[in-house]
């Protein structure tokens, strides 16, 4: 069986200090294209509704004329949700409070070629 | 728009899936193409020809999954140009339904999954006792078909006497 082309960027941020899980998520149908999350995690509806906020958000930066979306954090009480996007991927990112969100945004704006 | 349903058992969690997944249309059937909820629908006639179809395509669907998995597909999906279309099987312990669902861009196919799933498990908490089953026949299953589309669609039915049963469809 052939590796993923996702592989070395769900390796690399799954690594980071912090993070619970990845995925590269379809950003029109919410469906996992590859992930690495810890087990407890229901991968399947993070991926639907994090695509979902993602779009969402698109729209809305492209319909206020703020252009395309750099970067998306989403910070809850018991951890946070980053996603970026390209061509119709999405690369979502699940981290723990303590992680160092800096070398996660860092990490996924690295991967932003892979997913093109 | 609220959903219309046959039992009232079947409003909330139908309810909660067309408000969570944003569908534009909602269809919730028995296998045989009696209509047990909708939404979305505004003509007797459209759900009839969407029950018709449905059940038509879940039970072919179900014999192509036999031949080639040795189990029925139990979910299908189809992309259109503007809208989708998903159709799965509910399976609860004392009844058994089809589901059909429209939605369009604003939604999409992994959100209308999980609310699936989601309206699977609240059918299943909120179905009463299975009844004892009657035979069926060709004119109970009219009759049985007619009444639930009377009830959708705010029409009693024509006769219960058990004679040739219809409703207008115009």
């Amino acid at each position: 069986m052939s590796a993923s082309p996702f592989d070395g960027i769900l390796s690399l941020l799954i690594r980071q200090r912090g993070v619970l899980g990845c995925l590269v998520v379809g950003e029109a149908d919410g469906i996992i294209v590859d992930s690495n999350v810890q087990v407890g995690i229901q991968a399947n509806v993070v991926a639907a509704l994090a695509a979902a906020l993602y779009r969402k958000a698109r729209l809305t930066s492209a319909a206020a004329g703020l252009s395309t979306i750099g970067f998306l954090q989403l910070e809850a009480e018991k951890g946070h949700i980053c996603a970026i996007g390209r061509d119709g991927l999405v690369l979502v990112t699940l981290a723990e409070p303590r992680a160092h969100i800096g070398r996660i945004r860092g990490a996924m704006l690295e991967s932003l070629s892979v997913l093109a | 728009m609220r959903t219309h349903v046959a039992e009232p058992w079947i409003e909330a969690p139908l309810q909660t899936f067309v408000d969570d997944a944003g569908a534009l249309f909602a269809l919730l059937l028995h296998p045989n193409g009696q209509v047990m909820g909708q939404f979305g629908f505004t003509r007797a006639v459209d759900v009839m020809a969407a029950c018709a179809l449905a059940a038509a395509i879940h039970a072919s669907a179900g014999e192509l999954g036999r031949e080639l998995d040795g189990k029925p597909f139990r979910e299908m999906y189809h992309a259109g140009k503007n809208r989708q279309i998903f159709i799965g099987d509910v399976p609860t312990t004392r009844h058994r339904f089809v589901f059909l669902t429209v939605f369009d861009a604003e939604s999409s196919l992994g959100l209308v999954r999980i609310y699936f799933q989601e309206l699977c498990a609240l059918l299943e908490n909120a179905q009463p006792p299975a009844l004892p089953q009657t035979p069926i026949s060709a004119a109970s299953l009219e009759q049985d078909l007619n009444r639930n589309l009377a009830i959708l669609f705010g029409r009693a039915p024509r006769d219960s006497n058990g004679s040739e049963s219809s409703i207008s469809l115009a």
